[in-house]
């Protein structure tokens, strides 16, 4: 080591190579290495010992034997007008530049661990072994034997569990009917069904709920929650829908009736545009623009991985690095939101021409009033003086308007207290002091309107939306602007309704100032006004069009912004699959990569994909996943319950061609699907060993979704409107009777019962509800609009002596006749009469609410 | 294994594991016991939505007046808008209280209560813009979806009355990015901010389905007990399940919120002289709602002092003298009912924006004047009181001119570590497990600012 000059006594007690990578590292790779790392400005590099030494075009960075003269202390001290002042973006603490220079006082010591490396940590191979990378292995099963029974009853078997029995008939057909249409069955169904003895008489009805449009509504749904579907904009100050929302939502909802293959599916909502989708689109194009959702909802939502959490490091758990991220950003920032008509070339030719003459119309009424506004107030500006005497009966009204004569007698009636201009004829009024005002008034008008025309200038003709970090708009000083204000400026309102400044003494906006101008000017404003009416009137609504995204014409990778930094660039990151997933890593090339990401996702040799899907699919069934973190098949997720089941499912997922279809029947027609939900007294044992029913040794309760809850509602009242939805409508008018799926989803501000009832924020992808129970719940159902008409409709629908309507009404609900004990709490209860608080009491009643 | 039992082993199992269907069966909201001894119950946050100006307020800079008109002398950070030459202010400040902490003109009778204060004046966060400053004081992330403070406080320790929501927002009609400030995130949607609107003076109308307008107590007491009645027999029938009971339980609160909540809300109950104490704003009556909801066991209150970003005052700073003349009155009338009740003690009350405002002029917005400011991650200055914080106390410092935090810097994370450290929680503790990781409201962050605490 060097002898040391100087020891600050702080640095006593660090030693070396601590020191550095405490206090000089940090430093310098936040500050410098953005420019002096692999880009080497100016030839310079900061990134090893060696390369300080030696430096760049300005010479040695640092000079161990006199190090107050190195050139990067001065660069960061700033104050050697020969040295460039570094970082450019600012002055590093006195803290940090004390650091600096004790370092290489200490003799620049760079502990010989410290070089820094390059890539990511490579991938290891107890990574490589990770459960979710494995391939599918589907197992072998017994011939004759339902792979999902024998697989689910050996690991019951393994703890000695004991299955619950069969569910009754009519319990199924309503466990079937909500599980696939998300609709209570019809008495006839019921009735129907028990009917029927023929061995298939189940199989046959998951075929006709299968078939059902309403399956659709239901399972698309549960998409919608993963693919964060909204109708409303985010960055935007106030509600507004997206107009064409909806098309991609119907999408959805016609994609799972047509029994889309899962893999088309995908590929769809990711590069529709080239597989003959692109209202799938809207995965992405309905959602903020902010690329890292992108990547989140893309790699969570198909692949069940959290590959965003490697936006600032590689990722902690999972073999991840931070360039697998960059990799795929890169692909969403190689495409831009469009717009796909959905009308004829002329029609939108004819409808973009149309509405340009409307902007442009009003561009000319707008133009037109703003002149006049400011002629007229540099003409009447220019009697200030005569307004001033006039108005304290100190000089004649000739020539001046009685209007700016009063506002001028209010303007001076007291002192002014926001400017002094008007003190000299405060204290002596008189001719004099009138037109030294008069002077003083003009100069300022002129000096403002100067400076308006230079801003606008600057703005170069970009007056909506400029780089505000970068203009540098001049202003008049703020006393005369005080002055200005109150004589020439409109009336201000801040937008939070704190402020609001009067009218300038001179201002006549639009309709007040045209008894100010002459017969012709008057009739050319007329005939303005009226083109723009008739513009107006002949722009019809806008035509339909698809919101999607599409690639830009030129393509570029990104670079990974170290620790997530986007002022700090690092290395390049071409697009790509992420490495743990890709035999041998390719680039994508085509375009931004989208169909290329959509095929690798959908390749039936990804392990994730199947895996993800039927998981998901099952957790619907069962109320909870073989996974139970739907989304995270990572390191930090769960690990399957049922490892062998969850690829029995997939491998048969793939080999069926991608059928949901088929993929609700293999699990509906399963025996552990048709098990009863046994109120747990009966199953005590069971209850000991696994009572969250992991292993499923019972079929779970769980109380309707909201969606469920409100359609069935509205179908057992005979109320619900089954004709699909297009626009969004809000789910609070009352009119609104169609599936709530159609209703308006709102980032901005979700629906109240929507909200009350565990509806998954949309702000991003979502794996799961999670169920609550919580007395707000329960003021909706006893005290809302809707659970009143709905009461009340139903209470309408029955006619007749009264255990006939009951018995009517518990067949509609519950799909079973009442039990006399019923009947009776029925007859004491009707004594009143209020069939409506009775009906209510049946709606919020457990077993409406709630599916065994 | 009789019923009781049953249940007694099902409550173990579920403590175990978990298991998010079932536990919906417990009442979320029932009060729960701290990790450790707590100092403060309550908490109210007066949020000064848009941004108010420390220079101008709690944080004078005489090198401002000596340096008006001209460049600042060191680095001009980077903020939204490009600012220009140093802005003194147009307000004088003077020494309140023992403390002597110097309080801006605009603020008079807050001056007047600062000894009850801490003033944190180093307070920074990463961005200038409204939306991930908001984010970040609110949920301790940029970007929108985490849950927000009040939700994790309800998720953590429940609230004392089961009538009322346990957190609760104000504002007369939204704040920029509206109920993503109060969001429940990933958290149980029962721990969602429950919103009311502050001009809506009708305590009825304040909480949504709070009333069945058509029909009496007594026969809504009818209808449930006639349902409770159905739901027994169905137990009766299919066996025990929690799900169920949840239910019934859920009903009985609800029957009971009917005639408690409409109370809490109503402030026409307080006397006409206190009313006028807060003043007739809707910032005035949100701070006294705030104040008899505390009062009534809720847990967290949030009041936002008007709609979209009143203190945003880009092109006059003039303005915050009428913004502060809403603020004053209120804020000092909460810390006198609050201390002569004794609640100030069991409660923080926090007050601030979003961040600060730059000490040079800005430049580059689209105005006509250049008397404002522009918006100032780098340094703002929050006031905390009551809550077990340290009395006339004044923390951390920023630079000569006001512009970033340079004295013991307090990072969003370390003022979200300090609340939940006095409501009883270690923050790294207070965690949440969602799709395979634990989050907190102070992600990987957070140091407890131990010098603050009384």
């Amino acid at each position: 080591m060097k002898c040391l000059l100087l020891i600050p006594a702080l640095l006593a007690a660090a030693e070396p190579g601590e020191f550095f990578e405490t206090k000089v590292r940090p430093v310098l790779a936040k500050n410098c290495y953005g420019c002096h790392r692999d880009a080497a400005l100016g030839g310079l590099r900061l990134d090893s010992r060696e390369a300080m030494l030696k430096g760049g075009k300005s010479g040695a960075a640092i000079t161990v034997e006199q190090p107050e003269q190195s050139l990067l202390l001065k660069a960061v001290r700033q104050v050697d007008d020969k040295v460039k002042k570094m970082p450019p973006t600012g002055k590093l603490t006195d803290a940090e530049i004390t650091d600096l220079s004790t370092w290489i006082q200490q003799g620049a010591i760079w502990p010989a661990s410290a070089t820094i490396s390059k890539a990511g940590k490579g991938i290891t191979p107890e990574q490589r072994a990770f459960w979710s990378f494995q391939p599918v292995k589907a197992p072998e099963i017994p011939a004759g034997a339902n792979a999902i029974d024998h697989l689910v009853q050996a690991r019951l078997a393994k703890d000695a569990l004991q299955q619950a029995p069969k569910a009754d008939q009519r319990t199924l057909i309503r466990r079937a009917s909500v599980d696939l249409t998300g609709l209570p069955p019809t008495p006839e169904e019921v009735d129907a069904f028990l009917a029927d003895q023929a061995p298939n008489a189940y199989a046959k009805l998951l075929d006709r709920l299968l078939a059902s449009p309403r399956y659709g509504e239901r399972w698309g749904r549960v998409w919608l929650d993963v693919a964060r579907y909204s109708d409303d904009l985010l960055n935007s100050t106030k509600e507004e829908p997206y107009q064409n929302s909806f098309r991609y939502r119907n999408w959805v909802i016609d994609a799972l009736n047509q029994d889309l293959p899962y893999s088309d599916f995908v590929k769809a909502q990711i590069a529709g545009d080239q597989t003959g989708h692109p209202a799938a689109l809207g995965f992405y194009a309905l959602s903020p623009e902010m690329q890292d959702d992108r990547v989140d909802a893309t790699t969570r939502g198909f692949l069940g991985l959290t590959v965003a959490c490697a936006t600032c490091h590689d990722h902690k758990f999972d073999p991840i690095p931070t360039r697998d991220f960059y990799s795929l950003q890169g692909i969403f920032n190689n495409t831009k939101l469009a717009e796909k008509e959905l009308a004829s070339k002329e029609t939108v030719a004819q409808w973009k021409a149309l509405e340009k003459r409307v902007k442009e119309m009003e561009e000319d009424v707008t133009r037109f009033y703003t002149r006049q506004t400011e002629m007229i107030a540099e003409i009447e500006g220019a009697k200030t003086a005569s307004y001033l005497l006039a108005a304290r009966e100190m000089g004649p009204k000739d020539g001046l308007d009685e209007e700016i004569l009063k506002r001028w007698k209010e303007y001076q009636s007291q002192p002014r207290k926001d400017h002094r201009y008007l003190d000299a004829w405060f204290k002596d009024p008189g001719e004099k002091t009138a037109h030294d005002f008069q002077e003083v008034v003009l100069a300022i008008n002129r000096e403002q309107r100067e400076i308006e025309t230079r801003n606008d200038y600057k703005k170069g003709g970009n007056t909506a939306n400029p780089d505000l970090a970068q203009l540098e708009l001049e202003s008049i000083e703020y006393s005369k602007y005080v002055l200005w204000r109150s004589l020439f400026e409109r009336s201000i309102r801040d937008s939070a309704g704190f402020f609001a400044s009067t009218e300038g003494v001179y201002f006549f906006g639009k309709g007040k100032v045209d008894r100010f101008l002459p017969a012709p000017w008057q009739a050319h404003a007329k005939d303005l006004e009226r083109r723009l009416a008739e513009a107006k009137k002949a722009l019809p609504p806008k035509y339909p069009f698809l919101q999607i995204i599409e690639d830009k014409e030129k393509i570029q990778d990104i670079k990974i912004s170290v620790r997530g930094d986007r002022n700090n660039l690092g290395e390049l990151a071409p697009r790509a699959f992420p490495q743990i997933l890709s035999k041998q890593q390719k680039l994508f090339t085509k375009g931004s990569g989208r169909l290329e990401l959509g095929e690798a996702i959908a390749d039936p040799d990804n392990p994730l994909t199947a895996r993800v899907i039927v998981n998901r699919i099952w957790q619907q069934h069962f109320g909870r996943g073989i996974v139970t973190t739907p989304s995270n098949f990572g390191q930090l997720g769960e690990r399957p319950t049922h490892p062998e089941l969850l690829d029995w499912l997939a491998d048969r997922f793939v080999k069926q061609g991608w059928s949901l279809k088929q993929l609700h029947r293999d699990i509906m027609l399963s025996e552990t699907y048709q098990l009863a939900s046994a109120g747990t007294d009966q199953m005590a044992a069971n209850v000991a060993k696994d009572p969250d029913n992991v292993l499923l040794w019972r079929s779970p309760r769980r109380r309707l979704d909201v969606e469920s809850m409100r359609d069935a509602m509205l179908y057992v009242s005979g109320e619900l409107d089954l004709t699909p939805g297009e626009l969004a409508v809000k789910l609070d008018e009352p009119s609104f009777k169609k599936r709530t799926v159609y209703g308006f989803v709102g980032r901005r501000r979700l629906d109240t019962m929507l909200a009350l009832f565990d509806f998954p924020n949309p702000l991003a992808t979502s794996e799961a509800r999670m169920p609550t129970n919580v007395p707000p719940q329960r003021l909706f159902l006893m005290n809302s609009p809707f659970v009143e008409a709905r009461a009340q409709s139903l209470a309408a629908r029955s006619e007749g002596p009264l255990e006939a309507r009951v018995t009517r009404l518990y067949r509609q609900l519950f799909g079973r006749s009442p039990e006399a004990k019923e009947l009776a709490l029925a007859k004491d209860f009707l004594a009143s009469g209020d069939w409506t608080s009775y009906t209510r009491a049946l709606l919020g009643s457990n077993e409406f609410l709630f599916v065994n | 294994m009789n019923r009781r039992s049953m249940l007694e082993t099902m409550g173990a199992g579920l403590a175990l594991t978990g298991f998010r269907a079932l536990q919906a069966a417990d009442d979320p909201l029932v009060a729960k016991a701290p990790h450790f001894a707590p100092k403060a119950k309550h908490v109210i946050w007066l949020f000064l939505n848009g941004g108010p100006s420390q220079v101008d307020t709690f944080d004078p800079k005489p090198m401002l007046d000596k340096y008006h008109g001209q460049p600042m002398p060191t680095a001009n950070l980077r903020t939204e808008r490009k600012t220009g030459t140093l802005l003194k202010s147009p307000f004088s400040f003077k020494p309140y209280g023992q403390s002597g902490i110097p309080v801006s003109e605009i603020f008079p009778k807050l001056g007047e209560r600062i000894d009850e204060f801490t003033v944190i004046r180093s307070m920074h966060t990463d961005r200038p813009n409204h939306e991930p400053s908001l984010m970040m004081l609110n949920t301790g992330d940029r970007l929108s979806g985490r849950p927000s403070m009040g939700s994790w406080l309800t998720y953590g320790l429940g609230t004392f009355n089961q009538n009322l929501p346990g957190f609760v927002v104000l504002c007369p009609g939204l704040p920029v990015l509206g109920p993503q400030n109060w969001s429940a995130g990933f958290l149980p949607a029962v721990h969602q901010g429950t919103y009311l609107p502050t001009t809506e003076k009708d305590p009825k109308q304040l909480i949504q389905f709070i009333r069945n307008p058509k029909l009496e107590p007594a026969a809504q007491r009818r209808e449930i007990d006639l349902m409770r009645h159905l739901n027994e027999l169905q137990i009766e029938r299919e066996g025990h399940d929690r799900q169920f009971e949840a239910s019934i339980q859920s009903a009985e609160i609800a029957f009971r919120m009917q005639s408690e909540a409409p109370e809490a809300f109503d402030i026409s109950r307080e006397p006409e002289a206190v009313r006028a104490r807060y003043g007739d704003s809707d910032f005035g009556r949100g701070t006294l709602v705030a104040r008899r909801l505390v009062e009534r066991g809720v847990r967290m209150v949030q009041v936002y002092f008007g709609n979209f970003q009143p203190w945003d005052n880009h092109d006059d700073i003039m303005l915050h003298q009428k913004l502060a003349n809403q603020a004053d009155a209120p804020i000092a009338a909460l810390i006198d009912d609050l201390k002569s009740s004794g609640l100030l003690q069991d409660t923080i009350v926090i007050v601030g924006g979003e961040f600060g405002r730059t000490p040079a002029v800005e430049v580059g917005g689209l105005v006509k004047t250049q008397n404002g400011r522009d918006h100032n991650n780098h340094g703002f200055t929050y006031l905390v009181a009551g809550g077990g914080f340290k009395r006339g106390h004044i923390h951390g410092a920023t630079d000569d001119f006001g512009f970033a935090a340079v004295e013991n810097k307090v990072y969003i994370h370390d003022f979200h570590a300090t609340l939940l450290h006095q409501l009883g929680l270690d923050h790294t503790r207070l965690t949440h497990r969602h799709s395979g990781r634990d989050y907190r409201l102070t992600d990987v962050g957070g140091e407890v600012v131990k010098a603050i605490l009384a």
